[in-house]
């Protein structure tokens, strides 16, 4: 690996770890941190600074370093985190990420002399309020201790970490050399190690005992086991490690080498080592209560994790050692995890998944290879079928195993949307600043999983529509209380799962859209004639016309014109559709449907004439015979079907794709209802229906070119190509030609539809 | 008095079959378990084991050379066999 791909992982990883604080800071803003929030937010920032320093980002690594020492003191609990310290951070995350995009020379270094400024001011302006902010850390730290972490701020976390011990270390030696009285009289070097297996050490047939064994053999002698935790037999959980062990070891012994014995389960087992360190408390699975990371040793007795302390006391022998500030212990074990300690360091966050990295290409070979799989496998099947081998077992295990081969492939390139959502707050951010509107983002359904992708390009129209909302859409705080709202705008952005296909909606609280407004420009810029009659639909879709902008002059914002063509370009490129709802003074929203995936898709193979197409199954609703009496001629050309009283337009497929020898009258063949963005429902009328089944996408655009109505290809079983129609396309210009060559039927059409 | 024996080997998923059992008993008055044919045993039996101790009336446990053995080395001897009721 060379250093350039090393460094593009790093900026992966930055990536990554920006996403995590921005989540943190986020968190912090609503309210709902917990003691890991912060620390995630550091753990962001830290990481960054690892890699700026090791490839010589010398402004990164500046800025990172006052960024992240703020970050420490909140961490810290020395500086309060206070609603525009939040803010503060956030504006300083912004610039960071500007910061390691100048990195990847993809912008100009920020200038950051004041936000810098700032940043250390934040840090300076508490220090001397140490003891008073911070009420825990002055009831448990003596004065040396503030001194220390005063001093420290400038340093590194580990160093600062270090001093702070030392000095409790002698703050408490009084206390704690009595305690160790007895064990100090034999052997005066001999030191302590405080042992703690949790779950992980247990499972897969790692046995903590094995180890303490190893340890006995290396000459330690068991001082004391504090059973202190382990609950009635009711409440017991066999796979939680209660027990943890005192071990006195010669001075001949390196703590190296113990740490050795346990190193393989890592973070499975806690080790403290110190005569002054205290036990690491009892990890408990998630769902029960955790201990709080209480400084002092006088927890209250009722949780069963907080009983670790006391219970310890009560049964400290002579030679036991009394349990020192939990701090200690976390300080003292530089294990990556320090268990739960006071000060705001919180447990270790839980261990992820195990991941790898790969490259996409070598991906995308395996979902190509796997879409190959498919189309030969399905072509085996047909093969096997046309011999009268149908239905044999083999084929169809073989059929399930195809499909879940390709599902899990798919899942590999899953990734949930909110990758993409979380750039939204900072655009939010950058929007308030420059409007003077304030928004309040609501999210919901961010897991939700779709192909990577998707989700790439899903950026930019996402970023369109939201600027859009708060540009167009959310008033400016004086017209929101004038109208009754709350002076603060709301933008909700959710994701969900329907029927295979994923739906995102961006829906504001703004004024709606004025149809007059949009109707006259339209008019004004000759995009519609003046004359014309427009649906409420039809004006609103008007705003996806190219041109097309009502803002009054031109922001840097949005105002060109060339959002909302592009978002609509961009939707269906995907795939997908996008529509409006919106209602004068109470918002638009906006619902985006997209495809799961790119390369696969649900299909209903159609025989029309000669010819054999797929139409996707995402656009439809059902299929039928029409009885004769149900289908009636409307004007010259046009035929509409009675679908149990309402009456849908018929597109006859054959004409549309120019196939030969197909069936010419509705009740001969089969219509297939399918829903349309455009055009609302249509029935397709076609020869027959062959199957329904997943067909590979191959698209035509790279293979011919791009076709109108038709969205891509596909290679059937028989190893000829199958089109796949673009359902909206084709019957918007089906209805479109229809229309043209009988204007006159267009309007007694629709008040009879209705 | 109902008794209930610790297979030779103790492992964790014998604590994990053990546990129902030792639960259920417990609730049926005094206990005895007899460990005396335990040769290997780990820390999660070691758990129950002392979890039983402190639950209910409190298990009498009767151990085996290398039970006890296996206690004393790590500090859980007078935990699990001193006196018979504590």
């Amino acid at each position: 690996m060379n250093a350039e791909e090393i460094q593009a992982i790093f900026f992966a990883e930055c990536e990554e770890s920006l996403d995590a604080a921005e989540q943190g800071l986020a968190a912090c803003r609503a309210g709902t941190q917990d003691d890991d929030t912060v620390n995630a937010v550091f753990r962001g920032v830290h990481s960054i600074k690892g890699g700026a320093g090791a490839f010589g980002y010398i402004a990164l690594q500046g800025y990172t370093h006052t960024f992240e020492t703020l970050l420490s003191d909140v961490r810290d609990g020395t500086v309060e985190l206070t609603e525009p310290l939040v803010n503060l951070l956030l504006r300083a995350l912004d610039t960071l990420s500007d910061h390691v995009a100048a990195a990847r020379g993809l912008g100009e270094t920020p200038d950051d002399t004041a936000l810098q400024a700032e940043l250390t001011a934040a840090m300076a302006a508490n220090a001397g309020a140490l003891l008073a902010a911070s009420p825990a850390a002055a009831a448990q730290a003596p004065a040396p201790v503030a001194e220390d972490s005063d001093t420290g701020s400038d340093d590194d976390m580990g160093i600062d970490f270090d001093s702070m011990l030392d000095s409790i270390a002698g703050a408490m030696a009084g206390p704690a050399d009595e305690a160790v009285e007895d064990p100090a009289d034999d052997t005066a070097a001999a030191w302590l190690v405080k042992i703690r297996p949790h779950a992980g050490a247990m499972r897969n047939g790692s046995e903590p005992l094995l180890m303490l064994r190893e340890v006995i053999e290396l000459g330690g002698t068991c001082v004391e086991c504090d059973a202190g935790a382990v609950p009635h037999l009711d409440a017991l959980d066999p796979g939680v490690g209660y027990l943890g062990w005192t071990f006195r070891m010669p001075a001949s012994v390196d703590e190296g080498a113990v740490r050795d014995i346990f190193d393989f389960v890592g973070d499975d087992c806690e080790l403290a080592i110190g005569a002054d360190a205290a036990m690491p408390p009892v990890r408990l699975p998630v769902s029960e209560a955790f201990a709080p990371p209480a400084p002092a040793p006088i927890a209250p007795p009722a949780p069963p994790a907080a009983n670790v302390a006391p219970d310890m006391a009560q049964a400290s022998k002579p030679a036991s050692v009394p349990p020192a500030p939990a701090q200690t212990a976390a300080t003292a074990a530089p294990a990556p995890a320090t268990g739960s300690g006071a000060q705001g360091v919180p447990p270790a966050p839980p261990a992820p998944g195990q991941s790898i990295r790969i490259e996409l290409s070598k991906l995308d070979k395996l979902i190509d290879a796997v879409g190959e799989l498919v189309i030969a496998q399905a072509m085996m099947a047909q093969r096997l079928s046309s011999d009268g081998l149908a239905a044999t077992e083999e084929i169809a295990a073989l059929d399930g195993l195809t499909r879940d081969i390709q599902e899990s492939a798919m899942a590999i390139r899953a990734q949930p949307i909110g990758s993409v959502f979380s750039r939204v707050p900072r655009i939010l951010r950058e929007l308030s600043a420059s409007t003077g509107k304030h928004v309040r983002l609501e999210v919901s359904g961010e897991s939700t999983e779709l192909d990577k992708t998707v989700i790439e390009r899903l950026g930019e129209p996402l970023t369109h529509l939201i600027r859009n909302a708060v540009d167009h859409g959310i008033e400016t705080p004086a017209e929101r209380i004038a109208a009754g709202k709350s002076g603060e705008g709301t933008l909700m952005l959710s994701a969900e799962h329907r029927s295979g296909r994923i739906l995102i909606r961006i829906a504001d609280d703004g004024r709606g859209i004025d149809r007059d407004r949009v109707l006259a420009k339209a008019i004004e810029k000759g995009l519609v004639a003046p004359d014309v009659q427009l649906s409420k639909e039809e004006i609103d879709a008007l705003i996806f016309a190219p041109g097309f902008s009502t803002a009054q002059q031109v922001s840097n914002i949005s105002g060109r014109g060339v959002g909302m063509d592009v978002v609509r370009q961009n939707v269906k490129d995907l795939g997908g559709r996008i529509t409006i709802e919106s209602e004068a003074g109470t918002g638009t929203t906006f619902t985006l449907t997209l495809p799961l995936t790119l390369a696969i898709s649900d299909g209903m193979v159609v025989n029309v004439g000669d010819q054999t197409l797929v139409v996707p199954l995402a656009n439809v609703v059902e299929s039928l015979r029409p009885a004769p009496e149900d289908v009636k001629g409307l004007g010259s050309s046009r035929t509409m079907m009675n679908v149990r009283g309402k009456f849908i337009p018929v597109v006859p497929l054959h004409v549309a794709v120019g196939a030969f020898g197909a069936v010419d009258a509705p009740s001969e063949g089969v219509l297939i209802v399918v829903e349309t963005e455009g055009a609302g429902r249509a029935a397709l009328l076609v020869d027959s229906i062959v199957d329904q089944r997943q067909v590979v996408i191959k698209s035509l655009d790279t293979h011919y070119r791009s076709v109108e109505g038709v969205a891509g290809a596909t290679i059937l079983g028989d190893g000829r190509v199958a089109l796949i129609i673009d359902v909206d396309g084709l019957v918007a210009r089906s209805l479109a030609e229809q229309g043209q060559l009988d204007m006159a039927a267009a309007p007694a059409a629709e008040a009879e539809a209705a | 008095m109902s008794t209930i024996t610790l297979p030779s080997r103790c492992d964790r998923a014998a604590a994990e079959a053990l546990l129902p059992e030792l639960v259920a008993a417990l609730g049926n008055g005094p206990l005895v378990i007899d460990g005396t044919a335990c040769t290997h045993i780990g820390q999660a039996m070691f758990q129950v084991l002392a979890s039983a101790r402190r639950s209910g009336e409190g298990a009498v446990i009767s151990a085996s050379p290398a039970l006890r053995d296996a206690a004393r080395q790590i500090g859980l001897d007078s935990d699990l066999f001193d006196g018979a009721d504590a």
